[in-house]
């Protein structure tokens, strides 16, 4: 393991020079809890558009608070965040919503609306950003299609595996057709056969040329996956 | 234009999804707003009636004007009908009256009674009506500088204490509507509150998947207005209702309520005029209520945020 960065010590690599191919780009980010409590300290991280990176750690190490970091849901201590070109620590309001529509989150608890069928549950998204129903109609087969759902559209979360509600959180994610999709813990609750198929729907959107950023400690997963592998520990990140 | 109307239709559809999930407390939101624009509807209504009454008193308002005994009475109503504010003078010589009062008081033979008081006591009066009641007193002053006036009298007294009572009545009224207004605000709030905590979870997915703010809250100040909107057309209606209840019951009274209950019905024109205010008011109330109530919400996930990222 080689440490990008660390604590009270000058980072072992000089921060890359961003580019037009970089999809996220992270510079001395530190992020603290409460009084001492680190999410995340003195992170340089650079990861280019178009790849597939897993961040693998215990709990508690920083994962969760990493992808919120790129989302704008939080906002660090110190250090900037650029996303897509945008720095997300400058966005407010209605910017960081339009930031959000060119982001696909998928969560370990999947967010799902009880209430709302698959097919309502996926187009509640583009209908919160205002598309019009054919737009909606237009994109929603081809999504449910492409995370196997297409014959389950009306059925509503109870109805289904976890693992079935998990592909719907990630159409969920996909449907606007996001540059960038991070992923938390995305197979967290599931079985190995339904985290397998989850994990090749997100190599499948990786071919089709999205950056996919996953967070995971499926060790299994992690052994056979041929992409960059980094880890988080104690709010340090290490390249594995 | 198509896209507009979508999203107008999604806004009413979260609107409706508001309703159903507000249950019972959207009709206590309602009905208070209904209640204290009944209030105002009925003062409102109330101010119109003694208004048009006091309207009615101004116009039958008369000026007594005595004519000093041995002036020719036809040069001082000529002088009195002269003055711009006067309507109308009409003479009533004292033969006239003092038959008239001789009659009143059941003495029938006139001329006794003329020889015992040692000729008719009465002076002419000149029955004088103004313009409006306002200027009865400034008519009153002027008739009394001219040249042959006795004396001057009218019931202004009256007129003006009912405009006291008036007012009265609109201070009382207005501070009673503002207390109603108030819990109608808070209730009303509280609903939307309720609301918006049901469907929290929609709201923070809405907010990770980019939904604007304004697109995530205008569904509850729509509800907020609906909420307005209905209030204003149920109190109308509960208006119309004890109008034509009171009207059914005064008609069946002496004849002073039943003037009261002929006075009763508000014109075309007044019946327009106060569901507009009703509507227009309860709009307001609701979208001040539902606006503080995300506000509220608005900051308490805000400094929820802050909290958690310190």
């Amino acid at each position: 393991m080689v440490p990008v960065s660390q604590f009270g010590q000058p980072n072992q690599f000089s921060p890359p020079q961003r580019s037009l191919a970089t999809m996220v780009s992270l510079r001395g980010v530190t992020k603290v809890y409460g009084k001492s409590h680190r999410g995340l300290w003195n992170v340089n991280l650079d990861i280019p558009t178009g790849s597939f990176m897993a961040i693998a750690g215990a709990s508690g190490a920083g994962k969760s608070t990493l992808l919120k970091l790129l989302y704008g849901e939080e906002r660090p201590d110190q250090g900037n965040i650029s996303v897509n070109g945008q720095e997300v620590t400058q966005l407010q309001g209605n910017k960081l919503a339009f930031f959000r529509r060119s982001v696909g989150i998928i969560f370990q608890d999947y967010k799902l609306l009880p209430r709302r069928t698959v097919a309502e549950n996926i187009s509640f998204v583009l209908m919160a950003r205002g598309c019009p129903p054919s737009e909606i109609q237009r994109r929603l087969v081809p999504t449910l299609k492409l995370v196997g759902l297409l014959e389950k559209a009306d059925r509503f979360p109870a109805q289904l595996s976890g693992g079935e509600q998990q592909r719907v959180s990630i159409a969920r994610a996909i449907v606007g057709t996001p540059p960038l999709i991070l992923a938390d813990e995305p197979t967290g609750n599931l079985d190995g056969e339904n985290a397998r198929q989850i994990m090749g729907i997100l190599e499948r959107l990786h071919q089709f040329g999205a950056t996919v950023i996953v967070t995971t400690h499926d060790e299994l997963w992690l052994r056979r996956s041929p992409h960059a592998i980094w880890e988080l520990r104690d709010g340090q990140l290490f390249q594995a | 234009m198509w896209d507009g109307l979508t999203r107008w239709g999604y806004l009413w559809q979260e609107t409706w999804r508001g309703f159903r999930r507000g249950g019972w407390m959207n009709w206590a939101a309602v009905a208070t707003v209904a209640v204290s624009l009944f209030l105002l509807g009925t003062s409102l209504q109330a101010s119109w009636h003694l208004e048009r009454l006091l309207n009615q008193f101004g116009s039958q308002l008369e000026i007594s004007v005595y004519v000093q005994p041995q002036v020719d009475p036809a040069p001082v109503q000529a002088a009195v009908e002269a003055l711009p504010e006067v309507a109308s003078v009409t003479l009533v010589s004292k033969g006239d009256a003092w038959e008239g009062l001789v009659k009143e008081l059941g003495i029938s033979n006139i001329e006794v009674a003329t020889q015992q008081l040692e000729g008719n006591p009465l002076l002419d009066e000149l029955k004088v009506k103004v313009t409006s009641p306002a200027v009865a007193p400034e008519v009153a002053a002027q008739v009394e500088n001219i040249a042959g006036v006795e004396d001057t009298r009218y019931v202004a007294e009256v007129v003006t204490r009912l405009r006291e009572v008036n007012e009265l009545l609109t201070w009382v009224g207005l501070g009673a509507i503002a207390l109603v207004i108030s819990a109608a605000v808070a209730t009303t709030m509280t609903t939307i509150r309720l609301v918006v905590a049901a469907r929290s979870q929609e709201i923070e997915i809405m907010r990770l998947v980019g939904a604007t703010r304004g697109w995530i809250y205008l569904p509850f100040l729509m509800q907020g207005a609906v909420f307005g909107l209905q209030g204003g057309v149920i109190a109308w209606g509960a208006i119309a209702v004890v109008q034509q209840i009171l009207r059914s019951v005064l008609s069946s009274q002496p004849s002073f309520l039943q003037f009261l209950a002929r006075e009763l019905p508000l014109t075309s024109r007044e019946t327009l005029l106060l569901l507009i205010v009703l509507l227009i008011f309860g709009t307001g109330v609701g979208l001040i209520a539902s606006a503080l109530a995300v506000r509220r919400t608005k900051a308490e996930v805000d400094s929820d945020q802050v909290a958690w990222t310190i």
